[in-house]
């Protein structure tokens, strides 16, 4: 494998031995369809998805001996082995970083468990079917109404006791909580609602190419974008990512074994995860930050470690699968890491950059926004693609993908290599 | 009779040891936010432990209800069934006078979505949503 070798803090020199750099050799997934549209239950979609990775990789499933997830998965890693028959779970992991903050973290977790020896074929999945399950866009919302308001009550939880100062409140869900941040943003920098439209319109330009894309069929235009309703100011409809279900996983294995497998190896050139300053989960986005640093997706040092860790600066990036529950996440996406200047996102994105051709070419698949909200393993998959030159908009000679989780909260992000 | 603008079946706040003085000084129309004895930061929402210095002392200090707004959303959705009359409220985040920018996330009232500036000045408005709880809104300072 080319490239340079992983280190293990900022600028340390952790070497891995070549022959067990982590590379991704396998992606699958399920159709992606609307919420509330699949036939089959989110365990089974689990499952087709693990299996479609292995088998695209080359490998058998019992050869699997890693599973590793993210988020608030319900498709277990030991109801899967068995389900699977592996002949070994040597290693499951669901990382810490919440929610869609650790799609990135996930891969890095499975990449360091075949670095080190702990497994040799880990496969990371999500599936999510958001119609039959609670819908992200409202778990703060207790979606009841009592006749007669109850007396204060006592928190069970720590969780519990922070909504106590957002849900009296009204911040009722992430679109509320997300809006904030960039709404300021907006007020700092001049960055306008049409700034936000031109992310979604972008992205979807890309899932018309992607005929795995739920939004494949459906063009948008900015003028589409401004009249759709308002949800939480400044986010529009068409600002915020699906509803879908489906399941998607990636197979990570070492350097040796993929030498011998079907498709060209991707590298996991790097990984990093965490955030700028204290955080209080995700009930109170940037609750610890100072009222400078508010206004960006907390991901700054997150990227620093990330580019000393690959010996690479935002520079070397040719290709972005930028985090995007919401179209702003993409401009703090696109600043945290460096590839615009900070507060330029707005005007970085109406010249064209996430455009194929663009300065930035990102979230080429069409992302959360047009793809299918798979918290953004779906952006992993989409990296792999890029990485191996088979994109259904592929950027011609990229050589280095960034791929980052949420902004806001805990976060974390890899960048993948050309082999 | 206070002024209203959210209904009683809003979300109420679950409190703990270390939240129940903030509802109750709140009854009295005394907004107060945490300071840690040993260190003098100002914190909110309330927390068992300083960040700053590790110190599990905090007094509750009572601040002026001024304060300047910070950002917002107007929220146009309604997320929750008690909110569909409520729609559209502005969900504010208000930087408290005199506490080292200590940050209070509330809503903005008696305010048209369309005159909101960052930095604008603001202060408390208390809202009595029944016997057993009373919550700070804010609104803008007028004159």
């Amino acid at each position: 494998m080319s490239g340079p070798a992983r280190a293990g803090g900022e600028g340390a020199a952790t070497v891995v031995k070549e022959s067990r750099r982590a590379c991704i050799v396998g992606v699958g997934q399920t159709d992606y369809v609307k919420r509330g549209g699949s036939a089959e239950s989110e365990y089974r979609l689990a499952l087709r998805s693990i299996m479609a990775a292995v088998a695209e990789a080359g490998l058998t499933v019992a050869e699997v001996d890693g599973l590793s997830t993210f988020s608030d998965e319900r498709s277990g890693q030991w109801t899967l082995a068995g389900d699977l028959g592996l002949r070994a779970l040597r290693f499951a992991t669901t990382t810490a970083i919440p929610g869609g903050g650790g799609a990135a973290s996930a891969v890095a977790e499975a990449a360091l468990a075949v670095e080190s020896g702990l497994a040799d074929v880990v496969v990371v999945y999500r599936s999510l079917c958001q119609g039959q399950f609670a819908r992200i866009g409202r778990a703060l919302a207790p979606d009841r109404v009592l006749d007669t308001p109850p007396a204060l009550t006592e928190a069970a939880l720590e969780t519990e006791a922070l909504q106590a100062f957002t849900a009296p409140f009204g911040v009722l869900g992430p679109s509320i909580m997300f809006a904030l941040p960039m709404r300021r943003h907006m007020e700092r920098w001049g960055t306008t609602t049409e700034h936000l439209g031109q992310v979604a319109v972008s992205v979807r330009a890309h899932a018309a190419r992607n005929p795995r894309a739920l939004m494949g069929g459906r063009p948008l235009s900015l003028a589409d974008h401004q009249a759709s309703r308002l949800v939480a100011d400044p986010y529009r409809l068409f600002d915020c990512c699906l509803e879908t279900d489906g399941a998607c996983a990636v197979v990570v294995t070492s350097a040796e074994r993929a030498a011998d497998l079907p498709n060209r190896p991707v590298a996991v050139l790097a990984s990093a995860q965490g955030t700028d300053g204290p955080q209080l989960g995700a009930a109170m986005l940037n609750a610890g930050s100072t009222a400078d640093a508010y206004d960006t997706g907390g991901g700054r040092s997150v990227a620093g470690q990330l580019y000393a860790r690959a010996g690479l600066g935002p520079g070397d990036v040719d290709v972005a699968q930028l985090y995007d529950n919401f179209s702003g996440q993409v401009l703090f996406g696109l600043e945290d890491f460096g590839l615009c200047e900070r507060g330029a996102s707005g005007p970085f994105v109406a010249a064209g950059a996430l455009d194929l051709g663009g300065a930035m070419p990102t979230n080429t698949a069409g992302g959360n926004l047009s793809e299918a909200y798979m918290q953004g393993l779906n952006h992993v998959i989409e990296g792999v693609h890029q990485m191996r030159g088979d994109s259904t908009s592929q950027v011609e000679g990229a050589e280095v993908c960034l791929v980052t989780s949420s902004p806001g909260i805990p976060t974390s992000a890899i960048l993948l290599g050309r082999s | 009779m206070t002024a209203r603008w959210f209904p009683d079946a809003m979300p109420r706040p679950a409190v703990n040891e270390d939240t129940r003085p903030f509802f109750e000084a709140a009854r009295d129309h005394r907004l107060v936010v945490q300071r840690c004895r040993s260190c003098g930061t100002h914190r909110h929402p309330p927390r068992p432990v300083c960040a700053t210095c590790g110190s599990f002392e905090a007094l509750w200090e009572e601040v002026s209800g001024r304060g300047t707004l910070f950002t917002w959303s107007v929220v146009h959705q309604p997320f929750h069934p008690a909110l569909r009359e409520a729609v559209p409220y502005v969900v504010a985040i208000v930087e408290l006078e005199g506490t080292g920018g200590t940050r209070f996330t509330s809503n903005l009232v008696d305010a048209g979505p369309e005159h909101l500036v960052v930095g604008q000045p603001v202060e408390v408005a208390w809202e009595e949503m029944g016997p057993e709880l009373t919550l700070p809104r804010f609104r803008p300072v007028t004159g």
